[in-house]
């Protein structure tokens, strides 16, 4: 975490509209978080050369050390795109939540999150989530309506649907991971390669170990025999791309915009 | 404004946690890591959810550590950012209930230190509605721009320009009006109080119950009226985030002509710039107020 001796750096007006801006998204791309920082610029500072995305957050996320908040950066479990989400570190993560939905809703999320979590895939079936909605704290809710809720998840970003199917988003990854290795730490994966919280990813057949799929790319780039890092055996799955943001602005850019092969999610 | 300290003198960490933020301290929190158990001085309800842990609580007696008051503070903030986005002013016995607990004693020193991360770090301004009400409100010490709706993450909120209209409305005529007036301009723009709206929803809802509870807008009853009529002027957090010139200027614009047009109201926009960047000026002499018509 903050291991630097560095001085708190200050804020200006340029670095306040920033974060004001960026808490109003729950989550947001690297390209649209560049975008916000360039129009900071443009409104406080225009003649100022735009700082390095990197230092900037740096100097934001000093002064926000003593409120126990960080601007995270995370990447996205399914084709690595780096994200940014502010994230509180004292208080249990789903405070944020808490404001948004009920308390049924929020028992929801819990169990959902729990399956998830337990599953071998990072998939918990929206069939088997719903038969859980017996078993909620708080107001009763019937089926339908968790279906209703379980699609505000998405929408808000906690969670992505893919073919009935729910995972964690790299929100709720970024913002709970903490509190996710504490509460469930016996059914909590890891990615050898990069040790963070594993959701979705690839395993080995043979020895098991996991990695994450931007993990796999990375480590695999240009591989023509890729092998698994701990036995050796043969890795089995299809190498996915390494994400190119150059790439992917040429293609269409964000997500809502491309055309996507696999199911809508996001 | 803010509630003075109560009592000084006493011996408090609060301004050695206050004098910790004036200056560089990285390494004063290396010991906040992911190591420890997630800390948290609340062990109220809706606090927490996925804990069934216990969780730090502060001892009801003894000294707190600069640590424990620090992260007060920053629960503080979070709390009164989460609050005020709903626009609904926060009550500074809900302050008490869902965060302050325990610290109560030193409330007012939470409060004044966590308005003044507020501003720091945030941009935003913790005032009272009104003097004595004990709620709050944030006002954005920063101008609002035409192009932040391009990057914002929450579409601001398309019924601003409602109440955009009504406030000038209410300006424009003297600084009240009936309901039925209102009613009688926005129909001719296409909203009815029994229609709904394809962007404004349900606009009698708005305008009588949403933006009166944000405190826009007061709404009050006009006895022996029949059939019943309302008036409706500015609310608190109305004269606290904007101003007449600004509202004027809307007004303005919208009919593509000067402020100076209307000059009775931009007289009164005029005076109220001034009162507001000094002190009311002494009454003029008797000369001057017979010649004054307005």
């Amino acid at each position: 975490m903050q291991g630097t001796t560095r001085r708190t750096g200050v804020m200006t007006d340029v670095h306040r509209r920033f974060l004001q801006l960026l808490m109003t998204h729950g989550v947001l791309e690297e390209w649209d978080v560049k975008r916000l920082q360039k129009h900071c610029y443009q409104v406080h500072d225009r003649s100022a050369t735009v700082e390095k995305l990197e230092d900037f957050i740096h100097t934001i996320n000093s002064v926000l050390g003593s409120l126990y908040i960080e601007i995270k950066k995370g990447v996205t479990e399914d084709d690595g795109r780096p994200i940014y989400a502010l994230v509180n570190l004292a208080t249990t993560p789903i405070s944020k939540m808490a404001t948004d939905f009920a308390e049924n809703e929020l028992d929801l999320f819990r169990k959902a999150l729990e399956l998830i979590i337990d599953s071998e895939t990072g998939f918990a079936s929206s069939t088997n989530i719903l038969n859980l909605v017996d078993q909620l704290k708080g107001k009763k809710m019937r089926k339908k309506e968790a279906e209703q809720v379980l699609q505000k998840f998405v929408q808000n970003k906690w969670l992505i649907e893919k073919e009935g199917e729910f995972t964690l988003h790299g929100r709720a990854i970024l913002e709970m991971e903490q509190h996710i290795r504490e509460v469930h730490p016996d059914a909590v994966k890891t990615c050898s390669i990069c040790h963070g919280l594993l959701v979705q990813g690839q395993s080995c057949e043979t020895c098991g170990i996991r990695m994450h799929l931007p993990c796999v790319a990375k480590y695999f780039q240009s591989n023509p025999e890729p092998r698994c890092p701990h036995c050796n055996d043969y890795w089995p799955h299809e190498i996915p791309e390494v994400f190119d943001p150059e790439k992917d602005r040429e293609a269409g850019g964000s997500r809502s915009n491309r055309r996507s092969l696999r199911a809508r999610q996001h | 404004m803010l509630q003075k300290p109560r009592s000084r003198g006493r011996p408090s960490a609060l301004s050695q946690v206050d004098r910790d933020w004036a200056r560089s301290e990285d390494t004063s929190r290396d010991g906040a890591t992911a190591e420890e158990e997630v800390p948290s001085t609340s062990s109220g309800p809706g606090t927490s959810l996925l804990s069934g842990r216990r969780s730090l609580t502060a001892p009801a007696v003894g000294p707190r550590t600069q640590k424990q008051l620090e992260l007060k503070v920053a629960e503080l903030v979070q709390f009164l950012l989460i609050k005020d986005q709903k626009k609904i002013p926060i009550k500074r016995a809900d302050i008490v209930k869902h965060v302050i607990g325990d610290y109560k004693d030193v409330f007012p020193d939470l409060l004044k230190l966590a308005a003044e991360r507020l501003q720091y770090v945030f941009g935003y301004k913790l005032v009272e509605l009104e003097p004595k009400s004990n709620t709050y409100i944030l006002i954005n010490a920063l101008e609002p721009v035409e192009e932040d709706a391009e990057v914002r993450g929450d579409q601001g909120t398309p019924t601003t320009g409602l109440l955009m209209i009504v406030l000038g409305l209410i300006f424009m005529k003297g600084n009240t009006i009936t309901e039925t007036e209102v009613w009688d301009f926005l129909r001719r723009l296409g909203v009815y109080p029994t229609k709904k709206h394809l962007i404004f929803g349900d606009p009698k809802k708005l305008i009588t119950e949403d933006f009166v509870r944000q405190r826009y807008l007061e709404y009050r009853r006009i006895p022996h009226t029949d059939p019943v009529d309302y008036e409706l002027q500015w609310g608190p957090r109305t004269h606290l985030e904007t101003s007449k010139m600004k509202v004027l200027k809307f007004v303005a614009k919208v009919h593509n002509q000067d402020p100076k047009d209307w000059p009775a109201q931009y007289c009164e926009a005029l005076a109220e710039e001034e009162s507001r960047a000094r002190p009311p000026p002494p009454p003029p002499p008797p000369a001057a107020a017979a010649a004054a018509e307005v």
